[in-house]
């Protein structure tokens, strides 16, 4: 049973961490949020008697497009201790995702990202956080707010050229994304999926340095190989830190490069067919192990990756040759 | 030295699901073996677990698994009499539908395999492009390379 504050109890909770200016004169206060839209910003949601000061719903941001506000993601205040948090309320959502030419059903699932943040608790490479039900037994997700920019930003916001990137920056950032394709294996082994492996959702904690995953709750209809789409998304992010960044067919055309009277289509992403994967024609100083570990991702590709320690096995010997 | 010969019966493990390559499957031995006696089929039917993850609740779970298997009971009745018709005598056509939880197809049939000890498999190939066999994985392929003491029938 929640306990429910007066709202001059609530006030004084909100001003310690919040300056006066902010502090709103009322609150609405909700214990069920089924309705997710209805909670919104300066309302205050009771969880098993802890207090969240609802802000803002968070906002998602991918390849150029708006932001497509999640509204059922809300940025939040502790109000105990006055610590951010990701407060995910339950949504379920199915749908039909393609990739290429290929259909599969997808699906949001609050229990699976409640299993997994128990599973990774501690562990340094996932984001933290728990799960607890609001009183109609919605299975809501209070996760610790990351500071720092995602894998994404931080390669595309890298000014020099790729040669120097390869020699000087690549060395460490494969290291970290090793321990990130480890902390997969971790799930694997325990049986978990991530389901959304994504160069944006990797988190750089700005107070550790280390990389972390974020976004469990999406998970996908598997058919033979359960791990498939999970290591599909890291030698994505793989080929797209080796190049760092895409290297893209129409920017190659553009810029005429000479490599384009060598590339053939079997030097293409065996699903994306503009991404290049053989990025050794392109950067030729590129070492061979990492491009045949690239490769297992091209439409030459004879072999698929059934596991991600098949892929941590080519990757030590990536890094063992650097 | 000479070899051994080794022995190989005559029961036949059909593996089946919902899709046309699987009735082709059954189909194929219909038409081969259907009037040649001494043949055992065994078609099988793994219903894999569905995901908890998959349904908001467990009542909608089990509502799903009831009409799901419902549904296939009818089609294993109808790949049975489909082996009938072809000249099977009906106490050599055994139907054998089981729930389990599944990560891999291909892993639960080899297992029942080594459980009836047929000496061979038939499955039907799903007709995957390359990029969805790299994304999805196949079971026809999976089952063709890791199965041991049997034979494997992928029929196109």
């Amino acid at each position: 049973m929640n306990k429910t504050l007066s709202q001059e109890t609530l006030k004084q909770m909100v001003s310690r961490w919040l300056p006066p200016h902010q502090v709103p004169r009322r609150f609405r206060i909700h214990t069920d949020t089924t309705n997710f839209v209805q909670v919104e910003y300066d309302d205050v949601v009771i969880l098993s008697d802890r207090h969240y000061l609802i802000r803002h719903n968070a906002k998602e941001q991918r390849f150029g497009l708006d932001d497509e506000v999640k509204f059922w993601v809300k940025r939040a205040i502790d109000l105990e201790d006055g610590s951010l948090k990701i407060m995910k309320l339950v949504f379920y959502e199915r749908f039909m995702s393609r990739i290429g030419d290929i259909e599969f059903e997808r699906f949001r699932s609050p229990k699976k990202e409640a299993r997994i943040l128990d599973l990774v608790s501690g562990h340094k490479n996932f984001m933290h956080g728990y799960s607890i039900k609001d009183e109609k037994g919605n299975l809501i997700r209070i996760l610790d707010f990351i500071k720092g920019k995602s894998l994404a930003v931080h390669i595309e916001n890298m000014v020099m050229d790729h040669e120097a990137y390869y020699h000087e920056r690549f060395p460490e950032i494969l290291d970290h994304f090793f321990e990130c394709v480890q902390s997969i294996r971790f799930l694997h082994e325990n049986g978990e999926r991530h389901g959304d492996l994504r160069r944006d959702h990797i988190l750089i904690d700005r107070e550790t340095g280390d990389y972390r995953w974020i976004d469990f709750d999406f998970n996908y209809k598997h058919r033979e190989n359960i791990y498939g789409f999970d290591l599909f998304g890291l030698g994505n992010i793989l080929v797209f830190l080796a190049g760092m960044g895409d290297v893209l067919l129409p920017d190659l055309k553009r810029e005429a490069h000479p490599c384009l009277n060598t590339l053939s289509d079997a030097d293409l992403n065996i699903i994306f067919n503009h991404r290049v994967v053989n990025l050794k024609k392109v950067y030729p100083y590129i070492s061979e192990p990492l491009n045949r570990t690239l490769m297992h991702f091209s439409k030459d590709a004879n072999w698929f990756y059934e596991n991600t320690v098949q892929l941590l096995d080519d990757l030590e010997e990536v890094k063992n040759d650097h | 030295m000479i070899e051994e010969e080794k022995i190989f019966n005559k029961n036949i493990l059909i593996a089946v699901d919902e899709s046309e390559n699987a009735r082709r499957a059954v189909s194929y031995v219909g038409q081969l073996l259907g009037d040649v006696p001494g043949f055992k089929v065994t078609i099988l039917h793994v219903v894999p677990e569905p995901e908890a993850d998959y349904f908001p609740t467990s009542t909608q779970k089990e509502e799903w698994l009831t009409q799901y298997i419902l549904k296939m009971d009818a089609l294993l009745e109808d790949y049975r009499q489909l082996l009938i018709n072809k000249g099977f005598d009906p106490k050599d056509v055994a139907v054998h539908s089981m729930l389990r939880y599944c990560p891999s197809m291909a892993a639960c049939i080899l297992s029942e395999r080594d459980k009836t000890g047929s000496s061979t498999i038939v499955v039907g190939r799903q007709g995957l492009s390359r990029s969805e066999e790299f994304l999805f994985g196949s079971i026809s392929s999976k089952v063709v390379n890791h199965a041991r003491n049997c034979t494997v029938w992928v029929v196109e």
